[in-house]
This record gives C-alpha cells, structure tokens and sequence, in this order.
C-alpha cells in the first residue's frame, strides 16, 4: 500500500521556446533544412547540365531570381550559423591531452577554422584559375 | 545590504492539490543566503510542511537539485544575491514525476545509473590482489572528470531527449559508463557496448549539450556520449569488416594501458 | 510573512480533501541481514557480507539515497602504511597518542594491521586513488601523524571511497536497497535484536524487516550543535536507537571540533590542505600554533610532520580559542572570529591538482579563491570520537547487533581521532560487522513472527503518536536551543558550570519535546514529522554526551576542563565512560577499564618535542 501519488508533468509542443539553450540549439538543427534545399538546387543544376545548353541557361537565369537570391543569401547564413555552433561543440568530441594537460578547447577550434579558411582559400583559388 | 525578496515555490501535495501550484513568500534577504537557506526559513518560519531534499549543503551530495527560474541548479550552491531584488521561482527538477512540492522521484535515473555496469570489469583474476595496481597520473587524468558525478540529476532536468522519451540512457549514465570504459584498469568496454549501441544509449543524443551547461561538478556528459557515439561507431565498421567485439575490448583496453 | 498569491499555474491550492494520515503497515520482510545506513561503513559491510555468504538477504536501509550519506563529504584522505619506511608500531603509536592513551590497543593494532589491504582492496574496485609519476599510490601527510601515511583521491577522497563502494555494491543481486527509508527502531525479543521497522518515506508504508543480524552505520551525531561540518541527515539514529534499547554509549564526551570549517556555514576544509604545506595566521599575520607547544616554527612551504600546522585536531581548536580570548584572531561582521588559512605559497597548479574542491568550496561559500586569498577558518563540531560499544568484532553487548562507523566505539580514536583515520575505520570494521553478521546469519532462524508483528504496531504507533497539531513548542526553535546549549557548555573547553546549565538546559527541552508540534498529517514525504522523529534522537544523544562530560573530572584530548581539572588524570580517569539510557531522567554513568598493550599512558608530545612519531 501506498500513499504516492506521482505528479507526471506533460511535455509542451513549445518546450523548446522557454529557454534561450533550447531555441539556439532547433535554430542549428534548422540549418539542415537550409543545406538540403541548397544540396536540392545544385542537384537541379547538375541534372540541367546533363539534359544541354538550353536547360543550363534556363538553370542560370533561374538563380538570378530575386527569391533564388534571397534564398542562397539565407542558406550561406544559415551554413555560417551551423558551422560556428558545430566548430564550438568540436572540443567535446576530441578529448585531447598532451601528456596529463588538456589541450584548451580553443586551440581545438581554432585549428577547425584555420582549417575552413584554408578549404576556402583553395576553392577560391580553384574558381579563380576556371574564369 | 538586508531587505526582502520573494520566492515562489511550486507546491504539490499528492494526498490533497490535484496537481501543482505555486506559493509565494516573503523572506528576510541576506547576501550570503543560498536558494538552500531560503528554503529552510520557509519550512522554520512560514510553511512546516514543504518538503525538499537537502544533506551536505557543500555541493557534493546531489540531494538539493531544482529549477531555479526554469534552470536546473543545486539550492546549495546557489545564490540570492544574484538574482537580488527580483523574484526568484523554485520548481521540482524538470522531466522526473513530483512526488511532492520539491521531491522528484529519481528511481529511473538511478535504475539508468546501475545498468551501465558501473564497475570495474576485469578478464581474469588479479595476478597480485594485495597489491595496488600502478595507474599514471596520465591515465588517472583521462578518466578522472567523467568520475566526479554526485548524481543530482541536473543533467536529465536539462535534457529535452530525456524529457521527450524517457527510454534514453540519459547524459549521468552515460557519462558514468565512459568513465570505465576509459580506466586503464577495465577491461568491460565489450560488455558495455551493447548499451552505448542501443537506440536508447549513445544515438538518443542529439548534442543540444546543456548538459555539460548545468552541471555543478563539470563532468561534460556531452563530451563523454559524443566520444561514445565515436566508439559505437568504430565498433559497426569493425562488425562490417567481421572483427568482433571482444577484440575491439581488447584493443581498448591497450589504448587505455598506453 | 507567508502569503498566498496568483500563480502561473493554479493559484487555488486544490481540493479540500485533508490527508488521512492512517496508513499502517504494508508488508513484512524476512531477510538475513538488515543494515542500517548505507555510507561507506554499511556499503562496506553489505559488500562483505555478500562475498562471505553470496546466498544472504541483505537488506541496505538508508533515509537517503546511499550517495547522500554523509561520507561523500570526507575530503582529505584514509590512513594505511605503504611508504617502505613507514611501520605499523608508528601507526599506532601515532593513533594512541593522538587519542591521549583513552584508546583500546588492541583495537589499534587490529587496525593498523588491516588498514592498508583495505585501502588496496579499494583499488581493485576502482577508486580513482591520487598517483605517483611512477603510478604507484600516493600518500600525503596529515595532522598527528608521523610520516606521510594517508592515500588521497585530491581532495574527494570520501566522495570517490563512497561511489566506489557504492557502485561495487550494485553487483550483488543479494543487497537489496531500502532508500528513503527511515528506520524508527530496532525489533529486540528474547535478549536479542530480530530486525528493525522503517518508514518508508515516499510511500508513507510502515515496513517491518525481520532480521537474523542487525548493523548500525548511520554515522556521527554533529547535528546536536549548530555549527558544525555535518550534513543535515547526522543526526545520531543509530546511537539514538541503540542506547534506548539499553546498549551503553562509551566516551561520549570526546566531541572533535575541526580547526579549519568555513565561518557561516561550517563547511569542511580539509586538513589535506596543511599536509600539503597551507599555514595558519593570525590577526597580525603571525603562525600561532607554535605559541602552543606546536613549534618550532617550520619554513613556509616545507611541512613537518607532527608539527605547527601538521598537530592533531584538539590541539590546534584549542589553540584557535586562545587566540580568541587574547583578542588576536581577525574580527568578521558577518562571520564573527576567523584566522586565516593561508594556500597562496602553493600556487594554482598544486592547488588544482590537490585541492580542486577546496578552491570550490572557499570560492562559493566565502567567497574568497586560495589561489590568491587566505580561507577565512575558524573550529566547527566534526565528529563523535565515542559512540555505541562494540568490541573488535564490531559487535555491541546486545546480541545480533552490530555497530560501525562513526555511530560505533570500538575505542580505536580515544580521546582524540587523528585526521584519516576514520575513513580507514569504515573499511576494516565495515568488513568486520559484514563477516561477523554473515557468520551469524548461517547459525539464526528466524522466529514466527506474531509477537515482533504486535511490537512493530507498538512502535508505528510510538511514532505516529508526535504527530501533534496541537502542540505548543515548535521543532526548530528546540532544535536551534539544543544546538545553542550544546555550544555554550560543552564546546572546545568546559567548566562543570557550563556543563550542568546545558545539562539543565536539555533536561527542559526534553521535557518540550513532548509537547512538539507537528502538523503534517500526509504521508508521503512527511519531512516535518521525519524532523520531529530526528530532533527526538538528537535529545538523547545529547543527553548522554553531556552528562558523560560532567563525569569525566580530568582534561584528555578533546575533552577540555577549565575548573580545577585542568589537566590528565591517569588514576581517576584513565577508563572509558559509559552512559546508559533511563526513562525516568538523565543516564547512568558507569566506567570501563582501557585496554592497554604496548603503550603506556605518556606525555603527548607535539613540535619540537614530539621528535617525529618513535615516541612511546
């Protein structure tokens, strides 16, 4: 026999919305709607190069749409946000130690971007050696 | 320096409210006042009957954990004068059933915690038992942070995969079991693969890692379940390729002895 | 004042339905072993236990959850020789003479001989113990001790000793956990202990456990002063509920005051902090240990063993209260008089690695980082050096009972417990009582209970009975009292004056207790009534330390007079005080001789004098 009588609190729709962590945390899984849309268009492009001269131009004139615009202006924002905050929790996944000291956590991010600013470069270099 | 400040606490009697309320008081401020010591001057001076967990009052028995403004937080080791002259609001920790005002009950997380197999797992008996093992202060130290747990449970308050499905393993008790899995003296880590590799143990997590935020003794559970993820997956690769676990077990082990 | 207002969730505060405060028992359990507390010496016991006799019930009973217990506090370390150099003999010359020759000898030597397998058993289950560079264990020096004897985990070394024992436990399916259970008494019939009835606290049940061996490991009893190092839950259960059932109390007056507790709270800085070379100042900045047959003063940063800051307990919370009276310890507003606990000359990194939860502590609750401050220090009430009377067995005059811990006097401390000892003390009695239990677990039958059936309704009823709407006198306001009284006259030093007005003093209070309001009559989680049935245990442990202080006319060890007996009386009072329990008004007082083996009562030498530990 027992007097308990144990109160189960429901878990809102919204819980995400009563706490700063939270809502940062549906904005960074957000992001992967953004990165699969732009994975989408670069799709469509390939597929347009494929089918001829007439599709790929059609293709191009669709990206300089206003909303196609408005759309990769969003996307690179949203890649940015997505790699601050991934770069950010890297530290945790690589418990690095030399010897019995931990490497301080923004050695380990700073390593991350340096890194992404090298792929950049070199893509940049890569773009600019085509045209 | 000494005025007043309001609490409110949230109160739940399961023999007479049908669910939860809130009750404010007004108490005596000081500045050295912990969330802990207000809650004493409400049940001497106001209100004998709430009901909360206390023990040690020095932040390592694990027994006073609450939301402090939505945010779970040891009342030991928290502070009037930081939140001073507003309000301040005191809930039962998020996620668990009330069993009374500020009383949770914690029985599934601490079920959770003893089914990791939280002990050392050796192959064969010890060659010397009457002497201590060596253990480098270098393998000490890969281990020693995931082993600080005091079990408040702050963690699973502040943890929305816990909250939505309270299968999942949870950040302590995964955290405990990488904490043996990473002692140069165990040799468990195949026995303890099944339960990072469940749909329930280390792939529950999504890395919101508020975890790691609210944890009093700065045990990062976030770190240790994402390194989990690491092994788990090392471990499908290495099934892919037809090596098994109990080889994988080994291997740990030697990276653990290095 | 309290007043209700609007919340965010229900303002009403529900249905009018009143609890019924009826329940009455639920169930009845036969078991083989019932162990009451699961800190480190219950989880010890239960641990051995199971291993002698994998096949026994044990029933692990504690109000907290075992992780609560206040073990998890210890922070400085556990004694055990290991260093080549180091011997046995100085273990134990060490522990006699810091008791100030009221211990049992041949208790010491049990002790010592078993304290290091221990503390290595402890490896072998995982504790995170503190290492060499080689790897090899390390130990740290620590107050009274001659050599550097005591393993360390930093300075969690109760908080890691707990979790493994904890964790251990949880292997063997025959332990069996009662958490959140509250144990109201023991079961005695036919002149032996049959099990005990406990509350349950969530449920509000009422539990008998019938029991073929009953072990009491609920702790110390610092809770009957105000300020103290004690967590909330040591309250003295276990002494409580022995004593009342007629097995004596021994050398109760022995209370250790710990020199180094934060100011305001109480909160525990470990000694550990001085055996790695922190020093105490004060007011003018000055080492006063060494006006108080302490020194010669040592050099900053190169302690010496049994030396200034490295004395033994009573001896430097004495020193600490003279500095007081000449006026030259440093005056706090809000914490009242302090010295100075000084760790700069450490530096960050031995700080970080030695004493992380110490810069924890002092940066949150005083508010003061070490690394760059001193610590604010000044004596809180630590520990109960007497305790239930056992023998070297563990075991009590009363049979299947045993006791161990801090609960328990098996005379290892005397007058005086050296700083880690008593984390030691756990493991080698905590094994003992398990073994000792398990032995006669294999030789009892458990008796047909109709009998204990109607004893345990008695008892449930004895307890329900405080349950008093009515009642005038408010449990915290005795509580405080009690703390108060117990302060002003059995503090670090006594006069019989002081002693008899507290004796008088807890005498009324008593006699209020019984008129104790309670006016929750709800079952789950009923913490006004558990308080209630706690303050009752705090009374008479009280009792008997107070009334076993005014017996003892010499000064030994913690027990400090300054009447006319200011110093040690060998040939009055080299003997154990033992105190009774009586219904009807304050215990009976009888002696005990001393066991003595190898060490004849000496001078205590300390400093300079003392000449490391080789005194004897």
């Amino acid at each position: 026999m027992s007097a308990r009588r144990p109160y189960i609190r429901p878990m809102p729709r919204t819980w995400w919305l009563r706490n700063p962590v939270f809502r940062r945390y549906m904005l960074r899984e957000a992001t992967a709607l953004f990165v699969g849309g732009y994975g989408l268009v670069l799709l469509w492009g390939l597929s347009a190069l494929r089918q001829g001269e007439g599709a790929w131009l059609a293709y191009l004139a669709g990206l300089s749409h206003p909303l196609a615009l408005a759309f990769h202006t969003l996307a690179l924002a949203m890649a940015l946000y997505h790699t601050v905050t991934w770069f950010a929790l890297t530290p945790k996944l690589m418990p690095s130690r030399i010897g019995n000291r931990p490497i301080p956590a923004r050695w380990v991010k700073a390593a991350h971007y340096g890194l992404f600013a090298l792929c950049s470069l070199v893509i940049l270099l890569l773009a600019a050696g085509v045209h | 320096m000494n005025g007043t400040i309001v609490i409110e606490v949230q109160r739940y009697r399961p023999e007479q409210d049908p669910h939860p309320w809130w009750q404010a008081f007004e108490l005596d401020y000081r500045p050295e006042m912990s969330v802990l010591d207000a809650l004493h001057q409400i049940r001497d001076r106001h209100d004998s009957g709430l009901a909360y967990r206390w023990s040690c009052r020095m932040a390592i028995c694990g027994s006073c954990g609450l939301m402090v403004d939505g945010v779970p937080r040891l009342g030991c080791k928290t502070f009037l004068r930081d939140y001073y002259p507003d309000r301040i609001r005191l809930g039962p920790l998020a996620h668990f059933p009330i069993e009374r005002d500020l009383i949770v009950d914690l029985r599934d997380f601490l079920d959770k915690l003893a089914a990791v197999k939280p002990y050392l797992i050796r192959a064969a008996q010890d060659e010397r038992p009457s002497e201590p093992r060596r253990q480098t202060p270098a393998q000490l130290a890969r281990f020693l942070p995931f082993a600080q747990c005091i079990s408040c449970g702050l963690c699973y308050a502040a943890c929305p995969e816990y909250g939505l499905n309270n299968r999942f393993f949870g950040p302590a008790a995964l955290a405990l079991l990488h904490r043996y899995n990473r002692d140069s003296r165990d040799q468990g880590r195949a026995e303890r693969l099944p339960t990072m590799n469940a749909e329930d143990g280390v792939w529950g997590c999504t890395f919101v890692g508020y975890c790691s935020q609210v944890c009093p003794k700065g045990v990062d559970p976030a770190a240790a379940i994402n390194q989990g993820k690491i092994v788990s997956v090392i471990d499908y690769v290495r099934h892919l390729v037809g090596l098994s676990p109990a080889t994988l077990g080994q291997d740990a082990t030697q990276e653990g002895e290095r | 004042m309290a007043g209700q207002e609007g919340g965010a969730l229900d303002s009403a505060s529900g249905t009018d339905r009143p609890p019924s405060g009826s329940l009455s028992f639920v169930d009845s359990i036969k078991t083989d072993i019932a162990i009451v507390g699961a800190g480190g010496a219950g989880l010890r016991a239960a641990l051995a236990a199971a291993e002698a006799r994998p096949d026994l019930g044990i029933a692990l009973i504690s109000k907290v959850v075992p992780m609560r217990s206040h073990t998890v506090a210890a922070e400085g370390g556990a004694a055990g020789v290991v260093q080549a150099h180091d011997r046995l003999e100085d273990h134990f010359n060490d522990t006699v003479s810091g008791g100030d020759w009221l211990c049992e000898q041949d208790v010491v030597e049990f002790f010592v001989r078993r304290a290091a397998a221990e503390l290595t058993q402890l490896e072998h289950w995982g504790c995170p113990w503190s290492r060499q560079a080689d790897g090899r264990v390390a130990v740290r020096a620590f107050g009274g001790m001659g050599t550097e004897r005591t393993w360390y985990a930093a300075d969690k070394t109760g908080f890691h000793l707990l979790t493994t024992l904890f964790q251990t436990a949880l292997r063997h399916p025959g332990i069996r956990r009662f958490d959140e259970h509250f144990c109201l008494d023991l079961l005695v019939a036919d002149g032996r202990v049959q099990g005990v009835v406990a509350l349950d606290l969530a449920a509000g049940a009422i539990r008998l456990i019938q029991a073929k061996a009953v072990i009491l490991a609920t702790g110390g009893a610092g809770r009957v002063y105000r300020f103290n190092t004690n967590g909330g839950i040591v309250t003295g259960d276990g002494l409580a509920l022995a004593y009342r059932h007629r097995v004596p109390l021994r050398d109760m007056e022995f209370v250790q005051y710990h020199p180094t507790g934060l100011p305001g709270t109480g909160v525990l800085v470990t000694e550990g902090c001085r055996g790695e070379g922190g020093i105490l100042l004060n007011r003018d900045g000055y080492r006063y240990l060494q006006d108080y047959g302490l020194g010669p003063e040592t050099p900053i940063g190169q302690p010496r063993n049994r030396t200034m800051e490295l004395g033994p307990r009573d001896r430097l919370s004495q020193a600490f209260w003279f500095e007081q009276q000449k006026g030259r310890t440093l005056r706090h507003p809000v914490w009242g008089d302090v010295v100075q606990l000084d760790l700069r000359h450490l530096g960050e990194a031995r700080i970080d690695e030695r004493l992380p939860f110490v810069r924890e502590l002092a940066r949150a609750y005083a508010n003061v980082d070490p690394v760059h401050e001193p610590i604010p220090v000044r004596p809180a009430v630590h520990y109960t050096m007497g305790g239930i009377e056992t023998d070297c067995r563990a075991a009590t005059r009363l049979p299947g009972l045993f006791a161990v811990g801090e609960c328990a006097s098996t005379g290892l401390h005397g007058a005086n417990r050296l700083g880690s000892n008593s984390l030691t003390e756990l493991l080698v009695f905590g094994r003992v009582a398990g073994e000792e239990a398990a032995q006669i677990a294999a030789t009892t039958s458990l008796d047909a209970s109709p009998a204990l059936r109607r004893e345990a309704d008695a008892i449930a009823a004895r307890a329900r009975s405080l349950i008093n709407p009515d009642g005038q006198e408010s449990v915290p306001a005795l509580r405080d009292a009690l703390g108060e009284a117990m302060e002003a006259g059995l503090g670090i030093f006594r006069t019989e004056e002081g002693m008899q007005q507290t004796a008088d003093q807890i005498a009324s209070l008593k006699r209020r207790y019984r008129a104790a309001r309670v006016t929750d009559r709800s079952n789950v989680f009923n913490t006004e009534w558990l308080q209630a049935l706690e303050l009752g245990f705090l009374l008479d442990v009280a009792e008997a330390m107070v009334h076993s202080a005014l017996a003892r006319r010499e000064s030994r060890g913690a027990h400090h007079r300054l009447d006319a007996y200011r110093s040690r009386d060998d040939e009055r009072f080299l003997k154990h005080t033992l105190s009774r329990f009586r219904d009807d008004g304050p215990p009976e007082i009888g002696h005990a001789p001393v066991t003595i083996t190898t060490s004849p009562p000496a001078q205590r030498s300390y400093g300079g004098d003392g000449r490391g530990s080789g005194e004897r």
